[in-house]
């Protein structure tokens, strides 16, 4: 199990390392979303944001976001910190995402970019 | 007489059976839609197991090849495995030899692709073959994966961009249930109105549009103005559509029997029962041999 705390700083990995991807923010530029990122074993929620191109973070949860993610905490900690890819926990239950399929696939288009080979 | 059949996760719509003579043999070729169902793909690929010559299997990619690398797409890979006997290919090995000779031949003997034109790929990690060859001849590419799967505005203009982008993510994103990377069953019916307006300028602004069908169907809005379409699997009802749009000429890269080009992954079957050798020994010469002998040329129509 993960604390919220090393939930929070694989997520400031991942907004750090997005953001420093002058790439990835030309392909998101017009891609503005709410992410929230919800832990199912521990109280921890935080809401990464896509404007303009560039992603903020911020702890709690805000209503109504575009995508919501879902998963037990070591989980999180493991996809945001790239040592697991979102894929297989996706395909076998472990993390749900809820939202557009269109969205679901840029978001793991996202980390794969930022993770990937 | 040899029979082919290809299985497709497409409409069942688009069914259709022909009769053909291939280097003085008789071939029955048939295709069955599954609209989109799966299981009923896996059941049908396994009715037909022992029972034909070859199968094809269309709607659904297996293999991507990109240069060296080769991913395969898990959807795609359970279908294949499915099907015990009979050789099962997804038309990939043949696509990535048949399309470049496509681009050659359009170049040397026809003025419909020349270096500097404008070529909107609206998919191209299916077709790395073709990608390569109309960069390699000097086309201004905008590879559209990313436009289109996505609603990414981001156009790849180079073949070294679209390979990264292809290493970073497919070995990953072959791992995702098809349907979410490409339109299967009813949707390849129907248009996607909000990427259709979106995107439409890409389309407007290509010379040529290559790549899927169902895709460049999919997306292409109206008011083309003349463009050429570089494509495979056609049938009278698509010829119409695209007239309707406005564009000028249509390039199929597989040969027309009864007023429809076939997918590749049906001549890939019929040419794997021709050459009646184990899978693993074909090799990308012996369908180029094939495509001489059987003189495969591109089938171009004008639409206006």
């Amino acid at each position: 199990m993960a604390t919220h705390s090393e939930i929070t700083d694989s997520l400031k990995v991942f907004k750090d390392n997005y953001n420093s991807n002058e790439r990835l923010k030309i392909m998101n530029r017009d891609w503005d979303r709410v992410v929230v990122i919800k832990a199912t074993d521990i109280e921890s929620l935080h809401t990464l944001t896509v404007m303009d191109g560039v992603v903020s973070l911020k702890e709690g949860a805000v209503e109504n976001p575009d995508l919501t993610v879902i998963s037990d905490s070591e989980t999180l900690a493991d996809i945001f910190y790239g040592d697991i890819t979102p894929t297989e926990p996706y395909n076998n239950g472990t993390l749900r995402i809820m939202g557009q399929e269109d969205d679901i696939i840029r978001l793991d288009f996202i980390s794969l970019m930022i993770w990937g080979e | 007489m040899k029979k082919v059949v290809s299985v497709s996760l497409g409409s069942s719509r688009r069914d259709h059976k022909v009769r053909v003579e291939l280097l003085g043999e008789q071939f029955e070729i048939s295709r069955m839609g599954t609209d989109g169902d799966f299981n009923r793909a896996l059941e049908v690929l396994r009715e037909l197991d022992g029972k034909v010559d070859a199968i094809g299997l269309g709607g659904i990619d297996v293999y991507l090849f990109v240069r060296q690398k080769r991913y395969a797409i898990h959807d795609g890979l359970k279908l294949m495995e499915a099907v015990k006997v009979t050789p099962v290919v997804d038309g990939s090995g043949l696509k990535n030899t048949l399309e470049r000779e496509v681009v050659r031949i359009l170049t040397e003997n026809t003025g419909l692709l020349r270096k500097g034109m404008k070529v909107l790929m609206v998919s191209s990690l299916d077709r790395f073959g073709m990608a390569e060859a109309l960069y390699d001849m000097g086309c201004d590419m905008t590879y559209g994966d990313l436009i289109f799967t996505m609603g990414m505005p981001y156009p790849v203009k180079t073949v070294a961009e679209l390979e990264d982008i292809a290493n970073r993510t497919l070995p990953e994103l072959v791992k995702m249930p098809f349907h979410m990377l490409y339109p299967t069953g009813k949707k390849q019916e129907s248009q996607d109105e909000a990427k259709v307006q979106k995107f439409a300028n890409y389309y407007y602004e290509a010379e040529v549009i290559a790549g899927d069908f169902h895709l460049i169907r999919r997306f292409m809005p109206a008011g083309m103005n003349g463009q050429t379409i570089l494509t495979n699997t056609t049938t009278r009802e698509d010829i119409e559509f695209l007239r309707e749009k406005g564009a000028g000429t249509l390039v199929t890269t597989t040969p027309e029997y009864e007023g429809r080009s076939f997918g590749t992954n049906v001549i890939e079957a019929a040419m794997v029962a021709i050459l009646g050798k184990p899978l693993e020994q074909i090799a990308a010469e012996d369908y180029l041999e094939l495509l001489r002998r059987l003189n495969f040329q591109p089938r171009i129509l004008r639409l206006t």
